[in-house]
């Protein structure tokens, strides 16, 4: 049979990143999938290492809309690793909350965006009317619905009252009871069984060795998480569970991320409920930093970030290297949608929740007798793992 | 399943939609002490320029005050550019006599570049406003 090429992105209604997959399908099969990235790049690892440490914690945050907290949260405590700044208890259990917030708003995008490629318009309506509330929550505690932007060296910029204590309290709980209702749907319901059951499985053995991180690894039976393996911010002292499943497959990848979700709210509430006393904001902000280097990471909603930062005692970094979750995830996956069905390539795609702004960071050009030669992103992902 | 998917159904038809019908109708609000525009308090301000030194957009260029003020021996205020502000509120934080007034106004998209200018000189005479 012929095989034909089908070019999906990178501009497309069933992916919602700038990606592009170029599918070679034998009828309805699919036989190969070559990952094409670079649509994405802004070049911020330099434009960190231009700017000056308090600035660097805002463009550190604006790699990604979606996990912009957990970003700044490895910035900067790998910074106040550097500056010997230690944050204060109650800072650190703000950071974790908004952390949480976010990890449950991120789950919550991605079991909608899953719904709507496989056609289950109205779910994505409701989870994402129901993921409203955690906007809320998120703008009541930091300022933005968005960019939470409430770290800063040394503490964070804004405390958290009584008031909104309750509020966060209250809301959490609906947000409970409509997780566990999401969570039902998704394992009960026939349509969205059938579509992501057994829908590009990674067994144990090929997850390990494809370095896949965060809920994607958690979901092929290891349990591996930053928060409980090394944990920062104030999760040593938090009680929680690491979800994992067996299956490997789409649909324990979204499960994974439910359980996830609910673990998150009741740790949302443990900070809320023993928010330690004591300031939080810093009366100074720390601007020097002896020369060294330091390595930072963090549990973000997609997986293990990663920061590498290192000072020569300047006031700006030296080198600011980030390796971001969906980097590992969605270029070390392309042979998982072999054998597979050309309708099943949108649905294991999402099931990685893929994030492009975060995994555009590098592009090399090589300029070899006047001619530029583009280096893709997946080439340098090669070389690195090869 | 269907039972759980079918009530909920059900129940949404008595709702009112969840979205609203903006910007014929303004209902929608934000959560209090949402970051919206924010404009620097002459009257406090020192022209210290710490907020145009931090702020991570160069959002915020100082200008020559039009008058001498008592406390601004520098003669230079912050103005900020709206267009390229992106509301992390690092210049609030940062300044050392708390001269910047915020407020929760977030509609400010204009066929004119809006810079924080005419606002924080009204502030001179006493005025203000959002
Ligand atoms: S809020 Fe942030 S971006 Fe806007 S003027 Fe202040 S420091 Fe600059
Ligand atoms: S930091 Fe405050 S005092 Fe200094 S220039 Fe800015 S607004 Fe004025």
């Amino acid at each position: 049979m012929v095989i034909v090429e089908i070019p999906i992105g990178p501009q497309h209604p069933a992916l919602h990143e700038p990606i592009m997959l170029k599918v070679r399908t034998e009828g309805e099969e699919v036989v190969e999938v070559s990952v094409n990235t670079g649509y994405n790049h802004r070049g911020i690892e330099k434009l960190l290492e231009k700017n000056s440490w308090v600035r660097g914690m805002y463009i550190s945050g604006r790699v990604c809309g979606i996990c912009n907290a957990v970003h700044m949260q490895t910035y900067v405590q790998g910074v106040e690793k550097l500056m010997g700044v230690e944050p204060p208890p109650r800072a650190n259990y703000i950071r974790t909350l908004v952390m949480e917030l976010e990890r449950i708003h991120s789950h919550m995008l991605v079991a909608a965006v899953m719904a709507e490629i496989i056609g289950f318009d109205t779910l994505f309506m409701l989870l994402m009317r129901d993921r409203e509330r955690v906007m809320y929550l998120k703008e009541l505690v930091t300022g933005n619905r968005v960019h939470a932007d409430i770290h800063m060296l040394g503490g964070v910029k804004r405390d958290l009252d009584e008031v909104r204590r309750d509020r966060i309290l209250s809301e959490l709980k609906i947000v409970e009871e409509r997780i566990k209702y999401y969570m039902k749907v998704f394992e009960e319901d026939y349509t969205i069984m059938k579509r992501l059951s057994e829908v590009g499985v990674i067994r144990k053995s090929e997850a390990l060795r494809l370095s896949i991180v965060g809920p994607t690894l958690r979901a092929s039976g290891i349990k591996s998480d930053v928060r409980s393996d090394d944990p920062y911010a104030a999760y040593s002292e938090i009680p929680f569970n690491v979800v994992s499943r067996d299956e490997g497959d789409s649909w324990a990848r979204m499960m994974v991320r439910f359980g996830e979700a609910l673990e998150s709210v009741s740790i949302a509430r443990y900070t809320v409920e023993k928010l330690p006393q004591g300031p939080a904001i810093p009366k100074t902000i720390p601007r020097a930093t002896k020369p060294g280097e330091v390595i930072s990471r963090v549990e973000a909603p997609r997986g293990e970030l990663l920061y590498h930062i290192v000072s020569v005692g300047g006031a700006n970094p030296y080198r600011v290297k980030i390796r971001t979750p969906s980097f590992l995830n969605i270029l070390n996956t392309e042979k998982v949608y072999i054998g597979h069905r050309l309708a099943d390539v949108p649905v294991i795609f999402a099931s990685y929740d893929p994030c492009i702004s975060c995994t555009e960071r590098v592009m090399v050009i090589d300029e070899k007798s006047g001619k530029k030669t583009y280096v893709s992103m997946r080439d340098l992902a090669r070389v690195r793992v090869g | 399943m269907r039972l759980a998917l079918l009530r909920e159904i059900l129940a949404n038809l008595a709702r009112k939609p969840a979205t609203l019908k903006y910007p014929v109708a303004r209902e929608v609000t934000v959560a209090p002490g949402f970051r919206g525009k924010h404009y620097a308090d002459l009257v406090k301000c020192i022209g210290c320029s710490l907020c145009a030194v931090d702020c991570p957009a160069n959002a915020i260029t100082m200008e020559k005050l039009p008058q001498p003020l008592k406390q601004n021996q520098r003669g230079i205020f912050p103005v900020v550019d709206y267009g390229k502000c992106v509301f992390c509120y690092q210049c609030v934080f940062v300044c050392p006599v708390k001269a910047y007034i915020v407020t929760e106004v977030f509609e400010m998209a204009d066929h004119v570049i809006g810079t924080s200018r005419d606002i924080s000189l009204s502030t001179i005479k006493g005025g203000g406003s959002a």
